[in-house]
């Protein structure tokens, strides 16, 4: 029998702000259990920081010591620039380190590498995960990288043995003497080699692509093992010595802050409340355990008062907005808004046109709903340095917001950036809806170091949304009933406007997206914006724009083929035939269905079956998808989709295969079921009760093509979800003869 | 209270309305089984009890005592649980792998019950949520445990 | 309780001619000419303690707003009307009431002005009360209570069916009009439960069926239809008799007061509308009076014509919900998927944490509301002692059609030897078109 409680004298051990220095680079999982005493890599500080961090401007991703360390048993640690949180990156980073390292991706540990200059390596200047940008923008810097480390291994060796550098060769984890057949492995050389000055990456040899080994080839996944067996910890797990629990309950509104607490005392004497506390926004109490603090922080009766101006960019919420009306707002916009695409005179094409459509198209606000609820577990240090565990997709965007938050400087806060159990664009920083800042001031108030987790009805409370928009399309068709004209005019708020602020001279590009950046031969378009700003608080969601734009018009697209009596396939394909890559997309996914088939058909089932296609360019890929759909009992059933993406170039088709399918999971769901509703300026959902996601049940079969067209590598993470909504979209409407202009589908009624 | 988890009994101070999930988590440190909306709505909390798949977040301890609890950390000590961790690998199933550890143990508690479940069996268990979409391979997986049996 | 009643009006408002004198007529009060002393402290207690077995709270005070302002809103098919403020400002709320104002509002329904007031005021159950009482309850209001100046919201009932004097006259028919009247027959205990469920603690008003113009058709034990279960407002109230199946008959007198005083016992959880009346009314009643009270009950005696064959666990049902035959018996699988993992496989539910679904009258009632209700709406938070729940139900509106949801809940009407009858996919969508899921906020509503 063992006795899991610490006891007083064990936690006295660790008292306020302490440095625990056996524990500095390790997670405590908790006191008993198969993993006690296990040791969690990914913490601390990297090694070779301190020479990495030793001299002047760095150059991201050059510093090889600053990346990697090879250990004596010959594995691989390295340090990732991005965030894993399921897309694959750190195998990705494996196979494209280990390709040029000559290293099997299978001998690689990878964590996600603490804030600092060395890791901001998009386009040189940056560092976030999202936006499908990982694989894409560090390619050839950690390409790069390997093969400046394979050189150091060399060197190394080189000097060693006193040969010359043209006699050694490498295998995979060994430097081979190429006269003597020698072989020593990488581990026994990397003391040195580390010490070696890092050659310029600039004139580094990089190995032929046509003798690509890993890259390009479904190399397993290396985090797979731990998470099918509970071991990989995401922020939510971690725990470090001394720690308590903290829970929040946040005002109902944004804008509003704490005024009297009733029940204070009562609340005090409850189980395992150590102490309350006053929060922006929010109240927390602080326990020994997770459960006891948020039944705690749920009994706090609180008077919320309206909220200080602080000059922030928090966005108050009134207590009359409803979604349903502020829809309906977006609707009432007129004008021309601001163009951000226009080719030709739109205005006199449609007008000269012989004939016009016209219609309008609207989208809903959406959750995250990644399953991992925020949580963030901050820690003060004897040293005056601050550790905080959390998810976030922007290490040093998040450190440098601490920073000006604590007044310590960003060097002694050190970001921790454990697996993200999901996100979808959930985990950058966004004003009030992250848990991090009141972890910090937890901490602080408490003396000892504090993890604090948001239970999911506080998460969906606060878990800022994808924006909303409503779209008005005008088209005109010539006498043979092709588009020679289209107009789109979107009243909404793109996210980045949304958080950063609105500048009235510019568009948010984000928020047109998918609307803009079409490649169908339409002579006349115009593609706008009415700035309509929202109440709630935005935020990048999976394909942000696309997420929403490409149904938009995808969708009308299909009205246009209808009205002018042209098969919608056909006359993608017609609109495209100067672009090469696309036709070939738009065939590739026709040829991956079994050949285009419009419908509606009969299936093998008996049911009324009918399919839709639709196109999308997002994040540097193309996408192209044809989904097959029936009703029954007045709901959507979607059967099966197929899609074919051409992201140019590719490093692991396994895990674009996976990528795909998850995105068409979150179309699916998008397009079926999703929608936060708002009602007296509070979201009608807190859980997955009101909130429903896909469930297995309603997930259709996914068949994937990769087309490699060799174009410049795109985005993965992303590009599969936009075809997804209007295929399904066309297709509903072709087996029930109603246009489909809204999401989600839940809410529409077929009569069919 | 005292609780019997992967064969070992802990004696565990919590009330007895406390989720077993939290004593799990928090009391015994083991995060294996995860949180993800304390209702019952996604699965992400599951656990064996008696070798039935139990969502611990709705699980008062009170409940339990006496009961064999299996979580995540044991499942490869279960020759079934071993096997479709196994599959589980061979088909990639988890992306981001934060429903994973109560997709197995459904798998798994499926697998103990009926040997060679059909196709409506396993659509009929296997009902966790997974945000990421993992749904078509945990199929392929489960199918694959289904015909060649588990054990 | 809240939002019932109005369809009274349409039903009072015809042929109420030649009525004038009782529709005018203020009724005496035995306080008529009495001063109030300043009241002592003791005596203020005593009458927060009558407000919490009366439930003034809740239907005088919103979640946000201050404590007896009034202003709650109570849906009616004839239009919403707000409950009224009961702070003692003078302006806007009962200040200038004199006790007997008090007692003619409290119990006979009439105002200070003279008008009548809407029976959702269950004064026919308040005309019960003692005149100590009365006099505690005034003392309460005047000295206890904040005085809050929060105008009342005017009615919006339309022309002509706001007219309130066809009130009087239901009034006439329906109260008793008389103080409660121990019976020598019975014990003190058997006397003081009487008295609180009849009077102040109204429990008729839910649970005894109402008649042609929603008059509860009993007001004590003299009639075998005193509390033996009725439909309101969406919900199936179910029997307070000791009834086995859809009344008290298995539970002991302890099961009642552990269920009034914690909100939970073995054979169930308060939910749907009664967590109101647990949350602020019954959690705080002394063990004494709750004692009485389930004495009280344990007296009525069972109608087995109504209620049928007693209910017994039928363990073979459970074997539906192993898995090889789960799809072959309707709603079933849905059950697996959605209710076991809370309810369990064996119906039983998870001690007194979660409820079992075998044998509780929601399962084994012919009216089948609650069941609906619950299912498509989960319940309000239960906060005992000011700590909420640790579970609650989840609404299922969102993911379960119709069709499921009437399967589902006809396997669990049938399912470990019970026999509620089926439900039709046609009472769900009835149900879901006009009630809205509860809320998760966990709602204490503050006395002071
Ligand atoms: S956390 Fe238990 S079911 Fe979601
Ligand atoms: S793998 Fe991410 S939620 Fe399932």
């Amino acid at each position: 029998m063992k006795n899991l409680k610490l006891s007083p004298s064990q936690q006295d051990q660790f008292p306020t702000g302490e440095p625990v220095n056996i524990s500095r680079r390790r997670f405590l999982l908790g006191a008993a259990g198969a993993t006690t005493g296990a040791l969690v890599l990914g913490f601390g500080l990297p090694v070779g920081k301190a020479r990495a961090q030793s001299g002047g401007e760095v150059t991201p991703g050059t510093r090889v010591p600053a990346f990697l360390e090879i250990r004596p048993d010959n594995t691989v640690r390295l340090q990732s620039p991005f965030v894993e949180g399921g897309q694959g990156v750190f195998t990705a980073m494996a196979q494209i380190v280990g390709e040029e390292l000559d290293a099997d991706p299978k001998s690689f540990v990878v964590e996600s590498a603490p804030a600092g200059p060395d890791y901001l390596v998009i386009n040189n200047q940056m560092r976030i995960t999202g936006g499908s940008m990982s694989v894409r923008t560090s390619y050839d810097t950690m390409r790069k990288l390997g093969a400046s480390a394979r050189n150091m291994l060399l060197q190394a060796a080189a000097i060693r043995f006193d040969v010359p550098l043209a006699q050694l060769t490498t295998e995979p984890g060994y430097v081979v003497n190429s006269s003597t057949g020698q072989k020593v492995p990488f581990g026994d050389l990397a003391e040195d080699a580390l010490d070696l000055p890092v050659p310029d990456s600039e004139g580094i040899k990089l190995r032929d692509p046509s003798t690509f080994r890993w890259i390009g080839k479904p190399v397993d996944r290396l985090d797979i093992h731990d998470k099918a067996t509970g071991k990989a910890i995401f922020s939510i797990d971690c725990a470090v010595e001394g720690m308590v629990h903290a829970a929040v309950q946040h005002a109902p509104r944004l804008g509003l802050g704490v005024g009297n607490i009733l029940n204070e005392t009562d609340v005090s004497a409850m189980k395992g409340v150590m102490s309350i506390h006053r929060l922006p926004g929010a109240v927390a109490v602080v326990a020994e355990r997770w459960w006891n603090a948020k039944v705690a922080a749920e009994a706090l009766q609180v008077e919320w008062v309206k909220r200080d101006e602080d000059g922030s960019n928090i966005r108050h919420m009134p207590d009359d907005f409803s979604t349903v009306a502020f829809s309906d707002h977006l609707a009432n916009q007129t004008g021309n808004g601001k163009a951000g695409e226009e080719e030709g005179d739109v205005g006199s094409a449609i007008s000269n046109a012989a004939t016009t459509v016209e219609a309008t198209y609207r989208s809903q606000f959406v959750h995250h709903g990644q399953l991992e609820p925020p949580s963030a577990l901050a820690r003060f240090n004897d040293d005056g340095t601050l550790d905080v565990w959390m998810p976030n997709q922007a290490p040093e965007q998040f450190q440098s917001q601490i920073a000006g938050m604590t007044g310590l400087e960003a060097s002694q806060i050190n970001v921790h950036s454990p697996m993200l159990g999901g996100f979808f664009g959930r985990h950058f920083l966004y004003p009030e809806a992250n848990p991090y800042p009141q972890a910090v001031q937890l901490a602080k108030e408490v003396g000892r170091p504090v993890k604090l987790i948001w239970s999911r009805e506080e998460e969906f409370l606060r878990d800022p949304l994808r924006p909303m928009a409503v779209v008005k399309f005008r088209g005109g068709l010539d006498a043979d009933g092709m588009p020679v004209g289209l107009e789109a005019i979107s009243a909404t708020e793109g996210p980045t406007e949304g958080i950063y602020g609105h500048n009235p001279d510019s568009i948010d590009p984000l928020a047109l997206e998918g609307l803009t950046g079409k490649k169908y031969a339409i002579a006349n378009r115009r593609i706008a914006q009415i700035y309509v700003k929202t109440p709630a608080m935005l935020a990048y969601w999976r394909s942000v724009g696309h997420s929403m734009n490409d149904f938009f018009y995808e969708t009308f697209f299909d009205e246009l083929a209808d009205q002018g009596g042209h098969d919608p396939y056909e006359l993608r394909m017609q609109l495209l035939q100067s672009d090469e890559r696309l036709s070939n997309l738009l065939r590739a996914v026709g040829d991956l269905s079994g050949g285009w088939k419009r419908g509606p058909f009969t299936a093998e089932d008996g049911s009324q079956r009918a399919r839709g296609v639709g196109m999308a360019s997002p994040f540097g890929s193309e996408s192209a998808a044809i989904a097959e759909v029936s009703m029954q009992n007045g709901d959507v059933v979607v059967h099966d989709v197929w899609e074919a993406i051409d992201p140019g170039s590719i490093v692991n088709p396994a895990i674009i295969e996976a990528q795909v399918k998850s995105a068409v999971a979150l179309g699916v769901s998008q397009i079926l079921m999703e929608e936060a509703i708002y009602e007296n300026g509070e979201p009608t959902a807190r859980n997955y009760d009101l909130y429903p996601i896909l469930r297995p049940d309603q997930m259709p079969n996914v068949h994937v093509r990769i087309v490699e067209s060799g174009a410049k590598m795109g985005g993965i993470g992303e590009p599969g979800l936009p075809p997804v909504l209007p295929a399904i979209a066309n297709a509903v409407s072709t087996l029930t003869g109603q246009r489909v202009r809204s999401m989600p589908l839940s809410n529409l009624r077929f009569e069919s | 209270m005292k609780l019997t988890i992967n064969n070992e009994t802990y004696d565990v101070d919590a009330d007895g309305d406390t989720p077993l999930l939290w004593v799990i988590r928090d009391n015994l440190g083991m995060t294996g089984t995860k949180y993800g909306c304390g209702l019952a709505q996604c699965g992400a909390c599951s656990v064996m009890v008696d070798g039935v798949v139990t969502r611990s977040c709705v699980t008062p301890i009170d409940a339990v005592e006496g009961q064999e609890i299996t979580t995540i950390e044991a499942i490869e000590n279960d020759p079934v649980g071993k096997r479709v961790v196994e599959k589980w690998v061979e088909h990639q199933v988890p992306q981001c792998g934060y429903c994973q550890s109560g997709q197995v143990m459904a798998a798994t508690a499926l697998l103990k019950e009926i040997e060679n479940p059909t196709e409506d069996d396993v659509e009929a268990a296997m009902v966790n949520l997974c945000r990421c979409g993992t749904y078509n391979a945990i199929h392929a997986a489960v199918k694959d445990l289904a015909e060649g049996g588990a054990s | 309780m809240k939002k019932l009643f109005l369809t009274v009006l349409g039903v009072v408002v015809v042929g109420a001619a030649g009525t004038a004198w009782i529709a005018t007529h203020t009724p005496s009060s035995p306080f008529d000419n009495v001063t109030a002393s300043a009241p002592s402290e003791d005596l203020i207690a005593r009458g927060e303690y009558v407000a919490r077995l009366g439930d003034c709270v809740a239907c005088h005070t919103t979640p946000d707003g201050k404590a007896f302002a009034g202003g709650l809103e109570m849906g009616t098919p004839l239009g919403s009307i707000f409950t009224t403020n009961i702070t003692p400002d003078p302006e806007t709320g009962i200040g200038n009431y004199s006790l007997a104002d008090f007692d003619r509002a409290l119990r006979h329904g009439v105002a200070a002005d003279g008008h009548r007031l809407y029976p959702a005021m269950p004064y026919p159950s308040y005309d019960k009360m003692t005149d100590g009482d009365i006099e505690a309850l005034y003392a309460y209001f005047m000295e206890g209570v904040e005085p809050v100046s929060q105008a009342n919201k005017p009615t919006e009932i339309e022309e002509p069916l706001n007219m309130r004097w066809p009130l009087a006259l239901w009034n006439v028919v329906f109260t008793e009009g008389e103080v409660y009247q121990a019976k020598a027959s019975e014990d003190g205990m058997w006397n003081r439960g009487a008295y609180l469920v009849q009077g102040p603690g109204h429990c008729g008003s839910c649970h005894t069926p109402r008649g042609p113009a929603m008059n509860e058709v009993a007001l004590d034990e003299s009639s075998p239809e005193y509390l033996s279960g009725a439909l309101l407002d969406g919900w199936y109230a179910p029997s307070l008799r000791n009834d086995p199946n859809i009344g008290l008959g298995r539970w002991s007198e302890e099961d009642v007061y552990a269920y009034l005083k914690n909100g939970r016992n073995e054979h169930g959880v308060v939910f749907g509308s009664m967590v109101e009346a647990f949350n602020n009314s019954t959690q705080f009643m002394s063990d004494d009076d709750l004692m009485s009270i389930a004495h009280y009950l344990k007296s009525l005696p069972a109608d087995p014509d109504y209620d049928g064959p007693v209910w017994a666990y039928d363990e073979a049902t459970a074997d539906d919900l192993s898995r090889d035959v789960a799809d072959k018996v309707p709603g079933a699988r849905t059950y697996a998927a959605n209710c076991a993992f809370c309810h369990g496989r064996d119906g039983l539910g998870q001690n007194e944490w979660i409820p079992p679904l075998a044998g509780v009258s929601s399962m084994l009632a012919p009216e089948a509301e609650s069941a609906i209700n619950v299912t498509l709406n989960g319940s309000p938070r239960v906060i005992a002692n000011g700590v909420p729940d640790s579970y609650r139900m989840p609404p299922y509106r969102e993911h379960l059609s119709d069709a499921q949801m009437a399967e589902v809940l006809t396997y669990a009407r049938s399912a470990w030897g019970n026999h509620g009858d089926a439900v039709s996919e046609e009472e769900v969508a009835a149900l879901r078109s006009h009630t809205d899921p509860a809320s998760i906020d966990v709602i204490i509503l503050q006395m002071r």
